[in-house]
C-alpha cells in the first residue's frame, strides 16, 4: 500500500518507501504497548548507564532510538531482551514489562524472552556456515529437525527479508560470500526463522552503503505490519523516514518520547531540538 | 608534433605518479621481502634434497614391511610404532587440551585461569627431555610400566598438551563477541553457541595448533628414549605396558653414528618419512577443515 500520506498526516514520506498498515483516522493509535518502561536504572558496575527510563513501546510499528554516542541506546535496547546480561557488575532497578511480564522477574527465562524478541545487529554476523545453515540456526535451536519443514521455513524467512531470489540457488554456499547488506539481511531473515514478536535493531545500517540501507528501510516499514520494531539509529534522516514514534535519549535519560513528526518538527524540550538540527551529538 | 612531447612526457608522469625515491624504496622492500622468503626457504628445500638423495637407497617395499634387525632391514617396527605413540598422545592430549581450553576461555574465573595459563606456557619451555626424565621417574620405574607404549605416549601428551590448550584458549578469545551476541540474540544457551557457533569459528585454530602439537611430538626423541626404550618388534594391538616400542626418531638418532652405510640409508630413510608424514597430515587435515566450516553438513 502506497499513500502520500498516512492517518497521521506524515507527508514528508518518500511515498515510494511508505507501505504501511491502515490506522483509522483521527484516533489514538490502536496498538497495544509492548513493552512498558517503568523508572528503569541499569547499572555496569558503579556505572549508571540509564536513569529512570519510563515509556512504552507500541506493537507493531517502528520506534526509533535516537541520541548522541555513548549516550546508552544500545544499552537500552539490549535491555529489552536482557543482552546486557553478561556484563560484569549489571544491575538494573524499576521495571521492564515485555506484554504484561517482568522482564527481569523471576518468571521469565533469558533463552525463552529472546526467541520472542530477535535482534539484529551493526555490524552483519553471519556464522561460518552456509546459507540455509544460517537461517536454520534458530529453528534447530529450537528443535526443528524435519528437513521439509526447515526448507519451508528458511525460504519463508528469505522471502519476507527480500533475500530468496538472490540466494535461492546458492543456499549451500558460504554466508560470508554475501555482500555486506545482503548479509545484514540474511541476519533479518535468521531473526525472523525463530518467529519473534519484537526484532530490535542497532543501528543495521550504519556499515551499508545508501542502496542496501534504502533496501533495508523498506524491509522494516513492510515488516512492521506483522512485527514490533525497535531501531537505533545515528541517522536522523532515517528515524524520520522509517519510524513512528522516537525517544531521544541523553546521558542516560530519556529526554523525551513521541510521534517522530513531533520530536523533528516541534519538540518540547530545547536539548531535542538542538539535537535533531544538528547544533550538537 | 614537437608541442606534443612534453604533454606526453607530463601525462606520462602523472600517470605513473610516483617520485624515483618511492619507486626504489619499493623495488628495497620488495626484495627484501623475497629474500627472506628465500632465507627460510632454501634451507628447507636444501635440506629436503639432502634428506630425500640419502634416503633413496633404502626406500622400497621392503622399508614398510620388514623390521630392523640390528642396524639393518626395515623400519616395520619404527613406523607402527611410531604411529601407536603419537596417535595414542594426540588422544590425550587433544581431549584434555581442549577441554581445558575451553575452560580457561570460558568457565574459569580469572583468577582461576591465569595459574593455568601461566603453567601451560611454562610447561611448553620446559626441556623435553626433562620431561623424558620425569616420565621414566613416575612411569616407567614407580608406577613399574617399564618402557612402554603408554609411558611414551603420555610423556608426547605432557609436551603436546600446552600447545592444545593455548591454542583453543586463544582461537575462542579470538571469535568475535558479536557472532555470539547474534547467536544468544537467537536464544541460544551458551553451550548451545558454544558447540555451534564458537568451535565452530575456532576450529581452524584449533587444529592449527593441535597439527603443530603433532608435529613437534613426531619429532620428539629425547623423550621416548626414557619412557619408549626401543624395540625390533611391534603388535598390531599393542600391550600398553612393560613392551618396549620402537620409532622412528630413535632410528634417525641411533642409526647415524655407526659405520654402516646401510645404516646411514636406514636413518635418513626415517627421516624422510617422518618429513613426509608431517606435511601429509598438514595437507590432509587443512583440506578436511576448510571443507567443514565453508559448507554446509
Ligand atoms: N560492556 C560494557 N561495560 C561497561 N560499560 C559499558 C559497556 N557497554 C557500554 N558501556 C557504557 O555504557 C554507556 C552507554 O553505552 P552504549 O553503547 O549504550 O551507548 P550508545 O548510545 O549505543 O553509543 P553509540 O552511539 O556509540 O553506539 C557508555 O558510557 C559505555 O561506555
Ligand atoms: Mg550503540
Amino acid at each position: 500500500m502506497i499513500r502520500e500520506e498516512d492517518a497521521t498526516g506524515r507527508e514528508h514520506r518518500d511515498p515510494g518507501i511508505v507501505s504501511l498498515p491502515e490506522e483509522p483516522v483521527d484516533e489514538p493509535r490502536a496498538n497495544r504497548a509492548m513493552f512498558v518502561l517503568d523508572g528503569f536504572d541499569l547499572y555496569f558496575g558503579r556505572a549508571h548507564i540509564l536513569k529512570g527510563i519510563t515509556l512504552e513501546i507500541p506493537s507493531n510499528q517502528v520506534t526509533a532510538i535516537i541520541g548522541p554516542s555513548g549516550c546508552g541506546k544500545s544499552s537500552l535496547l539490549r535491555s529489552l531482551n536482557r543482552m546486557n546480561d553478561r556484563v560484569p557488575g549489571m544491575r538494573v532497578e524499576g521495571k521492564v514489562l515485555f506484554e504484561g511480564d517482568d522482564v527481569y522477574g523471576q518468571s521469565v527465562d533469558p533463552v525463552t524472552l529472546r526467541r520472542r524478541v530477535g535482534m539484529v545487529f551493526q555490524r552483519p554476523t553471519p556464522f561460518p556456515m552456509s546459507i540455509f545453515d544460517n537461517v536454520a540456526y534458530g529453528p534447530r535451536l529450537h528443535g526443528l529437525a524435519k528437513r521439509s519443514e526447515l526448507d519451508r521455513v528458511v525460504e519463508s524467512s528469505l522471502r519476507d527479508a527480500g533475500l530468496w531470489d538472490v540466494v535461492k540457488d546458492t543456499l549451500r554456499k558460504p554466508a560470508t560470500a554475501l555482500s555486506g547488506g545482503e548479509q545484514q539481511r540474511l541476519c533479518i531473515a535468521r531473526t525472523l526463522a525463530v518467529d519473534p514478536e519484537v526484532i530490535l535493531l542497532d543501528e543495521p545500517t550504519s556499515a551499508l552503503d545508501p542502496s542496501a540501507t534504502t533496501r533495508i528501510e523498506e524491509l522494516l516499514q513492510r515488516l512492521a505490519e506483522r512485527y514490533t520494531i525497535v531501531i537505533v539509529t545515528h541517522n536522523m534522516q532515517q528515524a524520520a523516514r522509517v519510524s513512528e514514534d522516537t525517544a531521544f535519549l541523553l546521558s542516560g535519560e530519556l529526554v523525551e518520547f513521541g510521534p517522530t513528526d513531533k520530536i523533528f518538527r516541534a519538540p518540547d524540550d530545547r536539548r531535542t531540538e538542538d539535537y535533531v538540527t544538528g547544533r550538537f551529538g | 608534433m614537437i608541442a606534443a612531447r612534453p604533454a606526453e612526457g607530463a601525462a606520462g608522469r602523472a600517470r605513473t605518479g610516483i617520485s624515483l625515491g618511492r619507486r626504489v624504496r619499493h623495488r628495497t622492500a620488495v626484495v627484501l621481502v623475497w629474500l627472506s622468503v628465500a632465507i627460510v626457504l632454501l634451507p628447507l628445500a636444501h635440506m629436503f634434497a639432502m634428506v630425500t638423495s640419502h634416503a633413496v637407497r633404502a626406500l622400497s617395499p621392503k622399508l614398510f614391511t620388514t623390521s630392523t634387525a640390528g642396524v639393518a632391514g626395515g623400519l616395520e617396527n619404527a613406523i607402527v610404532g611410531t604411529i601407536q605413540l603419537v596417535v595414542l598422545a594426540t588422544v590425550a592430549a587433544v581431549t584434555l587440551g581442549v577441554l581445558g581450553g575451553i575452560w580457561v576461555r570460558e568457565f574459569a574465573s580469572p583468577r582461576a585461569a591465569f595459574p593455568v595459563r601461566l603453567a601451560a606456557d611454562v610447561l611448553a619451555g620446559v626441556p623435553s627431555i626433562v620431561i623424558g626424565y620425569f616420565g621414566y621417574v613416575t612411569m616407567v620405574t614407580w608406577l613399574g610400566w617399564g618402557f612402554s607404549l603408554l609411558a611414551g605416549a603420555l610423556a608426547l601428551a605432557v609436551i603436546m598438551l600446552p600447545y592444545v590448550l593455548r591454542a583453543t584458549d586463544l582461537a575462542i578469545g579470538r571469535v568475535s563477541e558479536e557472532l555470539r551476541d547474534a547467536s544468544t540474540a537467537l536464544g541460544a544457551t551458551q553451550a548451545a553457541t558454544l558447540r555451534r557457533v564458537i568451535l565452530r569459528s575456532a576450529l581452524s585454530g584449533i587444529v592449527t595448533g593441535a597439527l603443530l602439537a603433532v608435529g613437534i611430538a613426531l619429532g620428539e626423541t629425547a623423550p621416548l628414549l626414557y619412557t619408549a626404550g626401543w624395540s625390533n618388534y611391534w603388535g598390531l594391538l599393542p600391550s600398553f605396558t612393560h613392551n618396549p616400542v620402537g620409532y622412528l626418531t630413535y632410528v634417525v638418532w641411533t642409526f647415524i653414528n655407526q659405520p654402516f652405510a646401510e645404516a646411514h640409508a636406514l636413518a635418513y630413510a626415517a627421516a624422510f618419512l617422518l618429513m613426509i608424514l608431517v606435511l601429509l597430515l598438514n595437507v590432509v587435515v587443512r583440506r578436511v577443515i576448510v571443507r567443514h566450516t565453508e559448507e554446509a553438513r
